[in-house]
Order: structure tokens, then C-alpha cells, then sequence
């Protein structure tokens, strides 16, 4: 019983993280029609910088305030500058299906090349803003900590909060009216062009948070991040590409399916676990879990 | 009558051409040192692997990121029955194939259904997972691998034919056969009816191609390719390991393609040339800065990455796309 | 038809281009491999990234700046030493890939020190190490089969086996510790296999034993362990796996509130690189470890006191640990070695020389060295130390107490071995 509750415990956290990137990942593939690959190496470079900041100041808050500032920048930036120029040259032949897809691979292995020259493959490590330890319930410590409960409730506000701006705001309906339907949008006196890369910045500065938040239990390098990107994806998908409500949804049952995997079978099936829900969810609801039979655009 | 004789020629030429090209290798191998037969080895073997990502996404227009993972399956199958079941080297190589393809016949299916970045999702997860069930399984020897042993080089040879020349005379000859084969069903009927399917399903199903079956079998030969290569990897190396066959290769294996032009059979020599020569390059290009060990390590992905971004950006159907293009303009 | 013979013509030029490269950059070979008037050539595969990087990544820099230190004095018989490193992120593939590139691209005169024991299986195999009569000397990992010498009749051992390193700690285990719930945490390859067979043999009997497989290393695997561990009971936990497995396992102990004795195997204990890694000098007070060497920090010992030195002046910047010192010693053994070999060294007499001089070498370890003409063993045993609370290191009791063995059946016994001197300003004028 106290096995079966720490292991959700620990699978929301977890999960929560994936949500992160796998909104970001989602709120790209809905403006733009790419899977940003790079979306890992944007979020190494920010939790980088964020590192910089938090080791010089001993502030764990401001090293993310100064991740989610570079993501930002870093996502608008790549859009601007990377994927105008791309769109304008490759879109014809054999590759308008891979080009975007090895695009972005391109640039994560970029990015992550310049962090490696700059600082290096040596692990570092972030002071986490809360304790590590596990809370004490009667005479036993779960693994459950202060940290996890702070993930869980940073990634949940921030939820909260893009959730106010896409639906009550006027920056969230012309960000919605131009992933939906562009050429209406641009009608409408909506600069596409511009919100487009605002929605790669938000996407950029939730990729940040999400790096912050994993390394303040783990160790930081330049491939720290390839794995959440991987999961990120997988919970994308399982929620169906075109819905942020799913991805959150898809990543945490993600979380919660692979601890328990971790904690209940071992350690090596754990990816292989991953592959299986993702084939599983794909073969009964190919449109991911939250697809109510809604047309998708390919 | 006249068109089989035609048909029969052309076959002959290339049969006759790719011998010609195998005796050369031969030539090849007697005259260089022996780390440059090495690298023809690993040379003839990224080629038939990319080969693999040609058929399935140059020509099916399936973008999959999971072709490493095939090559495990193969690699894994090929020492497993080595291993185990004594078997001469060729069977070893046959199972690997037979494996792999059945693997991708079974991937196939069920990716038929999905496409672009699902499809992607899908093989990306499967290139992260499926090297990771060697660690769980004993028998499959966990990180360390299992050994692959083909053995030395036959007596008559004499005692300075080294074991890396003999892993170069097999593996060019593995893959002289493998693109000749590619080559032929990819001029033939199933070469077509794949291209007509990426560029327009709606149209090809319209005229009646069973376009989930044919993708189907795109996967399947792709993976059965893929599979060949990994057991000549493995063959190479003289190993079988979850780390060689990260994510990392399945990446490069893409990459390599798009280099070289993704839908361009031929290019795979000149794209399996580039992936053993960056880190060749990358090392040479570091030593001269000074190389710290920080260049040392990221220089050569980086050099790869900006590659990369450049070819997909200026050449997306690789180099041969564009001199072809400009030939053209200048021939009209 | 235009196509066709369009197509003929890329597959022409592609070959030819292919073909053309292969030829037009041959290297010639080198007179003598790795040796030249001026140089001798030594090469090293170890982790410079990656997960088992922390801590070993080191060991390479202390090598060159000793052999640095000796080039400056002299060299050896007139020639530089010059080390190559290069990374394989603990990984086998690339380490077979990368000794390829010592082997037939830079051409080395010897291995020197190569690091892990699935990575050197593989190269040994795959490379051809011994049909090469490629000299490998001082491996970085303590596998008992690399002792074998019919089937390593090129390599030699340095650190004492960990076949050794279980039976010693069995030894304390029933001295110390005897009657309590024993726990063990190991890699799940040769390298933990290795220690856990020796246990067996030994008799020790653990009641919580947990593997986990190289790479899985992290946090949230740390926390299975450590649960698996707490709800055994274990009072006492050995742990055999690597620094950066050691790392998460203390660390998620310590939130967890489960304080065992820890007993930590020397691969991944190294204070200096543990507290790197984020573990709390509270949590490594107390920890016991075999070890082999004097601490890092003692400076009356004459071969600390001497490194030190050499890592101030030639390797500036990297603080001095036991990876320092481990590298350091490693470079002094080699280049005794070298000087061995004679002034016109061979692959052939390097190897020899090592047979029949080698166990005489001066060594900042306690105990004796095994090579022998039989054998590829280096050092034979250890000591037992206790972690204090400045995460410094001292022998358990108070005095060293050296515990030899073998990585058979033979006994474990107390040994009153006494080390040879260090040369005079620590440059060897052996011959």
C-alpha cells in the first residue's frame, strides 16, 4: 500500500516535468507544424545559464527567473532567424518530409555542441529550493520530498497561468486563431508572423523551467536533457499533438506508467516501457487519448 | 521480346559494372595501410545501412528515426546465432536479415496508420528502448555486449592478411550485393509505386495501390537492410552492445542521408564516406586549435550539426540534386 | 535512358571519390611503432564525459603532467614521453573504436592505464591486443581475469583485484562487523560480478543485494535501491559500483533518513569528487573503505609529498585527489618500466621487462606487486580506512593494517610488506 502510494507520488512529479516540455513541444507543433527537436538543447542551454546564475547568487529562484528570460529569447530567436530561412528554402522533393525533422535534430546537436565547448562534459549540480528529504509519516519516510511537492506545484501553476493567457486573454486567441486557421487570422489584422514566434518564446521559457526543475535533482550536462525531451515527446503524442490539456494528461500518466515500471519490475525496461504505451495508445486512439474524432490536419 | 533483351542488357551492364568496382576494392585493399581498410569496412557498412533509410524514406517517404535500433536487432541476431548455434558466418548474416525484417514487417504495421511526427515519435521511442532490453536479459550479455567472432582470415591467405582486411573483403562484398538487390527493386514497379505513394497518397490510392501494404513492405526491406548492416557493424567491432546503437546513430544515419541525398541511392557511398570522415576532420581541425579537450569532444557533433543545417537548408534533396538541377538548365 | 546513365555516372564518381580518399590519405608507417629518436608514443582510453567521467576523467592530465615533469629532467634515456588521450565515455563500442585510432592511426608504442573492465574486454578481443603483442600496461580496473596471463600475455594489472578488494573486506566484515544485517549495492557486470563471486567464495551472507546496471545510474533509481535496502534492514551496506552511482546513493539515503554503516568499494569513493557530486560531508563521515594508497592529504608520506609538487607545477588548477594520485603513480610505474626496456626499447623488451623487473617498482601502494613471468597481477591488497568528518581519509584503528591476498582460494593474512623508497626527486634511475 505504501509502495503503491509512493511510486503515484513520485510518477506525478515526474509526469509533471514531462508536461512541461511536452506543452512547449505541443505549442510549436501547433503554430508551426515542426516537432522541435532543438526544444532539448534550447532548455540545456537555458538551465545552463540559469546554473550560472543560481551557483554565483545561491538563489535558486533567480537562476530561474534569468533559464526562463534565455528560454524565451532563445525560442523567439530560432524562429525567427532559423526557421524563416528554413521554410523559404526546403520545401520541395523527397526531403519537404524529413527537412524540418532534420532541421531541428540539426540544431539540438548544434546547440548542444556550443554548451559542451563552453562549459565542458563535467557534471555540475544546482542547490535544490527545497529539501530532498523524504517526509515522515508516523515512523516511515516516504521518498516523497519538499522538492517534489515544489515541482508539482510550480509545473501546475504555470499550467494555470498559460491556461488564463490562451483563453482569456487577446495574446491567447491570436495565438489560437493562428495555429487554427492562418490565412482567417491574418485577415483579421492578426500579424501571424510575429505571434507565431511569441509562441516559441513561451514555448522556449516553459523548456527552461523544465530543465531547472530536473536538474535540481540531477546532474547537469550537455545530454542531461536528451531523455526529457524523449519522454516530453512520447507524452505529446499519447495526448494527441493538438491538445495541450492531453500532452499535461499523457505526461503524467506517462510519469506514473514508468515509476512503476522502475519501482515494480526493474530498471532496464523502463524505455522499452515508454515504447510499449506509446505503441499501445497509438494503435487504439491514433490521434492520441484526447482526439474526440476532431479532423486532424496532417 | 525486344524489351526483355533491352531489360537483359541493362541488368548485365550493372552486374558487370559492379564487379568492376568489387575487383577494385580488392586492388584497393593491397595497397593502403590498415587503418584505411578498417575504415572501408565501416564505410561498406554505413552504406548498406543507409541504404536502408533511402528505400524507407527517400522513396516510401516514411521518416523514421528508429533505423539504429534495427541494426541492433540484426547485430544481436547475428552473434545470438553464432554464439549459440555454432553456425558457419553467412548464416549468422542470413538470421540477422530474417530477423530484422520480420521486425520491421511488425513495426510496419503498426506505424502503417500513422505518419509524420507520430510516425517519428514512434521510432524515436523505439531507438531509445529497444537497446536498453540487452541490459535486462542475461543472455543478451547486458552493457558489456556479447563477443562476435567471424574468425581469422583463412590459412592460404598467408600470415600478413590481416583481420581487418578481411572484415573489409567482407563486408564491400556484403555490400556490393545489398545495393546491387536495392538498386534493382528500387528501378523496378516497387521503386514507383513508392515514390507515387509520397508524393500523393490520395492520388495513388485512387489508382488503386494498397498504399498500407506497400509501406508495409517498405519497412520491412528497409529493416532488413538495416539488420544486414548491423551485424556487418558487428562484425567490425567484434562485438554486440547496447551502446552501439544509441539514439546518437540513429541520428547520424539520418544525417548521413541527407547529406547525400535522401532519395539517391548512389549518394549513400558518398554519404557513408562523409560519416566516417567527420570525425576524421573534426580531430584534425581540433589538434590544430590547440585542442582542449572540451573541442576534442563536442567538435566533431558540432561540425556535423552545422553540416547538417546546411545541406537540409541549401541541398534538402542532397548535392547531387542541385548539380543535376543546373545541368539541366545548362543542357536546355 | 538519361537517367540511367546519369545514375551510372553518380555511382562512378562517388566511387571513385570514395576510392581516391582511401588512397590519397595512407600514412606511412613509422620505423619503429610508437618509438622514434626524440619520442616514445602512449595511448589511453578512459571516460572524459559521461556518466562515469566524475572523478576518473582526472587521471589522464596527472599522467601527462608527471610525464611532463620527467620530459623536462630528461625523459627517459633522451626521449619524450608523450601521452594520447582519448574518450570513450565508458562506453565499449567506442573504446574499440578509439584504441583502433591509438593503434593504427597514431601508433602508439603502448596502452597505458586503459579504464574499465567491459571496455578492455572488448578492445583486448576486438583490437587484437595480444596477436599485436601490444603492450597494456597498469589497467584502470581490477577484473580478476586480466591476472590470466595465457589469455592476456601483453597486460599487466596495477590495482589489486576485486576478487581481492571482496575477500578483504569479508576479512573486516567478520572481524568488525560480525552478527549484523549485511546490505550490498553492485554493477550488474564483471566489475560487480566479480566482488560478489568473491564474497560467495568467502562465505559472507547478505541479506539485502541489490544490482543495478551501469548507465541507470540517477536519483530516482537511487531511491529503489535505497528502499530496498531500508526495508531489509540492512545495518551495513558495501558498495561496489562507481563514483557516480556512490553520489546518488548516499545522497537519497540521507533524505530518506537511513544512515547504515556504509563500507564503499574504491572504485567510487573518493571524497574530493563525492562532495563535487553534491554529497554532504556529513553523510561520508564515518564511511569505511578499503584503500590502497596513503590519503591524498598526507603530506608525510614522501610519494604525496613529491606528486603534490609535480601536480602544483605541471597540472595547475586540478586539486590533488586520489585520481591524481592514482594517475601519478601510474606514470612513475611506466616510466620505470621504459627505463627497464633499455635504451632502444621494443615492444618485446617493454614486455619483458616488466616480467622480470616489474615487481620491484616503486609504487605509492602498500602492498607488493605480483608481476611474473606467470602472472599479470599488480598490486596485492589493501588496507582499510575510515572517512572523517573534513571528508578526509585515515586508517581504521589508527595505523595501517595491510591485508594481502590473491584472487583465488588462498588466505587473506596480515602483511608486514614495506614499499620501496620513492627515487630520489621522484624521477626513477632504474634500469
Amino acid at each position: 500500500m505504501h509502495k503503491l502510494l509512493e511510486t503515484i507520488l513520485i510518477g506525478i512529479s515526474t509526469g509533471s516535468i514531462y508536461a512541461l516540455m511536452s506543452i512547449a513541444l505541443v505549442l510549436v507543433w501547433r503554430s508551426t507544424r515542426v516537432v522541435n527537436f532543438a526544444q532539448a538543447g534550447q532548455a540545456v542551454l537555458s538551465t545552463y545559464i540559469g546554473f550560472e546564475i543560481a551557483s554565483r547568487t545561491e538563489i535558486f529562484w533567480l537562476g530561474l527567473a534569468f533559464a526562463i528570460a534565455a528560454g524565451a529569447l532563445l525560442g523567439a530567436g530560432v524562429d525567427y532567424f532559423f526557421m524563416r530561412v528554413l521554410f523559404k528554402h526546403a520545401v520541395s522533393g523527397a526531403a519537404a518530409v524529413v527537412a524540418p525533422v532534420i532541421a531541428t535534430l540539426g540544431l539540438l546537436g548544434l546547440i548542444r555542441g556550443v554548451v559542451g565547448l563552453i562549459w565542458g562534459g563535467e557534471f555540475k549540480s544546482i542547490k535544490a529550493p527545497a529539501s530532498t528529504d523524504g517526509f515522515t509519516i508516523g515512523e516511515t519516510t516516504i521518498p516523497f520530498s519538499a522538492l517534489n511537492l515544489l515541482v508539482i506545484g510550480t509545473v501546475f501553476s504555470i499550467l494555470i497561468v498559460l491556461a488564463i493567457v490562451f483563453q482569456r486573454t487577446n495574446l491567447g486567441l491570436s495565438l489560437r486563431a493562428s495555429a487554427y486557421a492562418p490565412e482567417i487570422a491574418q485577415l483579421a489584422g492578426i500579424k501571424t508572423a510575429r505571434v507565431r514566434t511569441i509562441g516559441w518564446a513561451i514555448a522556449g521559457g516553459v523548456g527552461g523551467v523544465a530543465g531547472m526543475l530536473v536538474t535540481s535533482n540531477n546532474f547537469l550536462s550537455p545530454y542531461s536533457l536528451d531523455l526529457l525531451l524523449v519522454f516530453g515527446f512520447i507524452a505529446a503524442v499519447i495526448g494527441g499533438l493538438e491538445s495541450m490539456v492531453g500532452s499535461v494528461v499523457g505526461a503524467l500518466l506517462l510519469g506514473i506508467t514508468l515509476t512503476f515500471i522502475l519501482n515494480y519490475v526493474g530498471t532496464s525496461l523502463v524505455f522499452i516501457g515508454g515504447f510499449v504505451v506509446l505503441i499501445l495508445v497509438l494503435l487504439v486512439k491514433p490521434d492520441g487519448i484526447m482526439a474526440k474524432g476532431r479532423a486532424r490536419r496532417a | 521480346m525486344e524489351l526483355w533483351r533491352k531489360a537483359g542488357l541493362a541488368v548485365r551492364k550493372k552486374v558487370a559494372f559492379f564487379i568492376l568496382i568489387g575487383w577494385a576494392l580488392l586492388l584497393i585493399g593491397d595497397r593502403v595501410d590498415e587503418l584505411r581498410v578498417y575504415q572501408g569496412a565501416q564505410i561498406a557498412m554505413y552504406t548498406i545501412a543507409l541504404a536502408s533509410i533511402v528505400l524507407l524514406t527517400g522513396y516510401s517517404g516514411q521518416v523514421s528515426l528508429g533505423n539504429g535500433a534495427m541494426m541492433a536487432v540484426g547485430g544481436y541476431a547475428a552473434a545470438l546465432t553464432l554464439n549459440n548455434l555454432g553456425s558457419p558466418v553467412w548464416f549468422a548474416f542470413l538470421m540477422a536479415i530474417v530477423a530484422s525484417a520480420l521486425f520491421g514487417a511488425f513495426l510496419g504495421t503498426a506505424a502503417a496508420r500513422l505518419s509524420g511526427p507520430y510516425l517519428a515519435g514512434t521510432t524515436l521511442a523505439l531507438a531509445v528502448g529497444l537497446p536498453e532490453i540487452a541490459n535486462q536479459f542475461a543472455f543478451l550479455g547486458g552493457v558489456p555486449g556479447l563477443l562476435f567472432d567471424v574468425g581469422f582470415p583463412p590459412a592460404r591467405f598467408g600470415e600478413e592478411f590481416s583481420q581487418y582486411k578481411w572484415f573489409f573483403w567482407i563486408a564491400s562484398f556484403i555490400a556490393l550485393l545489398a545495393l546491387f538487390i536495392t538498386s534493382n527493386i528500387l528501378q523496378s514497379r516497387y521503386g514507383r509505386t513508392w515514390r507515387a505513394i509520397r508524393s500523393s497518397p490520395l492520388a495513388a490510392e485512387l489508382s488503386g495501390i494498397n498504399s498500407s501494404r506497400m509501406k508495409i513492405l517498405a519497412f520491412t526491406i528497409s529493416s532488413a537492410l538495416a539488420g544486414l548492416a548491423g551485424a556487418v557493424m558487428a562484425m567490425t567491432i567484434s562485438l554486440v552492445a547496447p551502446g552501439a546503437y544509441t539514439l546518437t546513430l540513429s541520428f547520424a544515419l539520418v544525417t548521413g542521408a541527407v547529406l547525400a541525398g535522401v532519395s539517391s541511392l548512389p549518394g549513400v557511398v558518398f554519404g557513408a564516406l562523409i560519416l566516417v570522415a567527420i570525425p576524421e576532420i573534426a580531430d584534425v581541425v581540433a589538434n590544430r586549435f590547440g585542442g582542449g579537450e572540451n573541442l576534442n569532444n563536442y567538435l566533431p557533433s558540432l561540425i556535423v550539426s552545422v553540416l547538417l543545417i546546411l545541406s537540409v537548408i541549401f541541398t534538402p534533396n542532397g548535392p547531387g540534386e542541385k548539380l543535376r538541377r543546373h545541368h539541366h538548365k545548362k543542357s536546355t | 535512358m538519361i537517367r540511367k546513365t546519369r545514375r551510372k555516372g553518380t555511382w562512378l564518381a562517388a566511387t571513385v571519390l570514395a576510392v581516391g580518399s582511401l588512397f590519397a590519405t595512407s600514412l606511412p608507417a613509422y620505423a619503429e611503432t610508437g618509438v622514434t629518436s626524440t619520442e616514445i608514443k602512449l595511448g589511453i582510453t578512459l571516460p572524459l564525459t559521461g556518466a562515469a567521467s566524475p572523478g576518473y576523467n582526472k587521471i589522464g592530465n596527472a599522467m601527462n603532467a608527471y610525464f611532463k615533469y620527467v620530459n623536462d629532467n630528461g625523459g627517459v634515456y633522451g626521449r619524450k614521453v608523450t601521452l594520447i588521450q582519448k574518450n570513450d565515455e565508458y562506453s565499449p563500442q567506442l573504446s574499440i573504436a578509439k584504441t583502433n585510432e591509438l593503434v593504427l592511426k597514431d601508433k602508439v608504442f603502448a596502452l597505458v592505464g586503459p579504464l574499465g573492465t567491459a571496455n578492455y574486454t572488448s578492445v583486448h578481443k576486438s583490437v587484437g591486443i595480444a596477436k599485436r603483442g601490444i603492450p597494456s600496461l597498469f589497467l584502470n580496473t581490477g577484473f580478476s581475469g586480466f591476472g590470466n596471463k595465457k589469455s592476456y600475455p601483453t597486460s599487466f594489472m596495477v590495482l589489486p583485484s576485486y576478487a581481492m578488494e571482496a575477500k578483504i573486506i569479508a576479512q573486516f566484515l567478520k572481524e568488525n562487523h560480525a552478527g549484523k544485517k549485511l546490505g550490498i549495492v553492485y554493477q550488474n557486470d564483471e566489475f560487480g560480478i566479480d566482488g560478489m563471486g568473491a564474497f560467495k567464495a568467502a562465505g559472507t551472507k547478505f541479506d539485502v543485494s541489490v544490482a543495478y546496471t551501469s548507465g541507470t545510474q540517477s536519483a530516482a533509481t537511487a531511491q529503489t535501491w535505497v528502499s530496498q535496502l531500508a526495508a531489509g534492514g540492512a545495518q551495513v551496506v558495501v558498495f561496489f559500483g562507481v563514483t557516480s552511482a556512490t553520489a546518488p546513493l548516499l545522497a537519497v539515503a540521507a533524505g530518506a533518513k537511513y544512515a547504515p554503516q556504509w563500507i564503499l568499494g574504491s572504485v567510487g569513493a573518493d571524497p574530493l569528487t563525492l562532495r563535487a557530486l553534491g554529497v554532504p560531508l556529513a553523510v561520508l563521515n564515518g564511511a569505511q573503505t578499503p584503500a590502497g594508497n596513503p590519503s591524498p592529504n598526507d603530506t608525510s608520506d614522501e610519494y604525496v609529498k613529491q606528486f603534490q609538487e609535480v601536480n602544483a607545477k605541471y597540472n595547475a588548477g586540478t586539486a590533488f585527489d586520489d585520481y591524481v594520485l592514482q594517475g601519478m603513480n601510474i606514470a612513475l610505474m611506466t616510466v620505470q618500466g621504459l627505463r627497464a626496456a633499455g635504451s632502444n626499447p621494443t615492444r618485446k623488451k617493454l614486455i619483458s621487462a616488466m616480467e622480470t623487473k616489474g615487481s620491484s617498482f616503486a609504487s605509492v601502494a602498500y602492498s607488493p606487486l605480483g608481476f611474473s613471468k606467470t602472472s599479470n597481477v599488480g598490486h596485492t591488497g589493501y588496507y582499510m580506512a575510515v572517512m572523517d568528518a573534513n571528508g578526509d581519509r585515515k586508517p581504521f584503528g589508527g595505523k595501517v593494517k595491510l591485508y594481502t591476498t590473491d584472487s583465488g582460494s588462498g588466505p587473506v593474512v596480515v602483511s608486514t610488506f614495506k614499499r620501496p623508497a620513492m627515487p630520489a626527486k621522484g624521477l626513477p634511475s632504474n634500469s
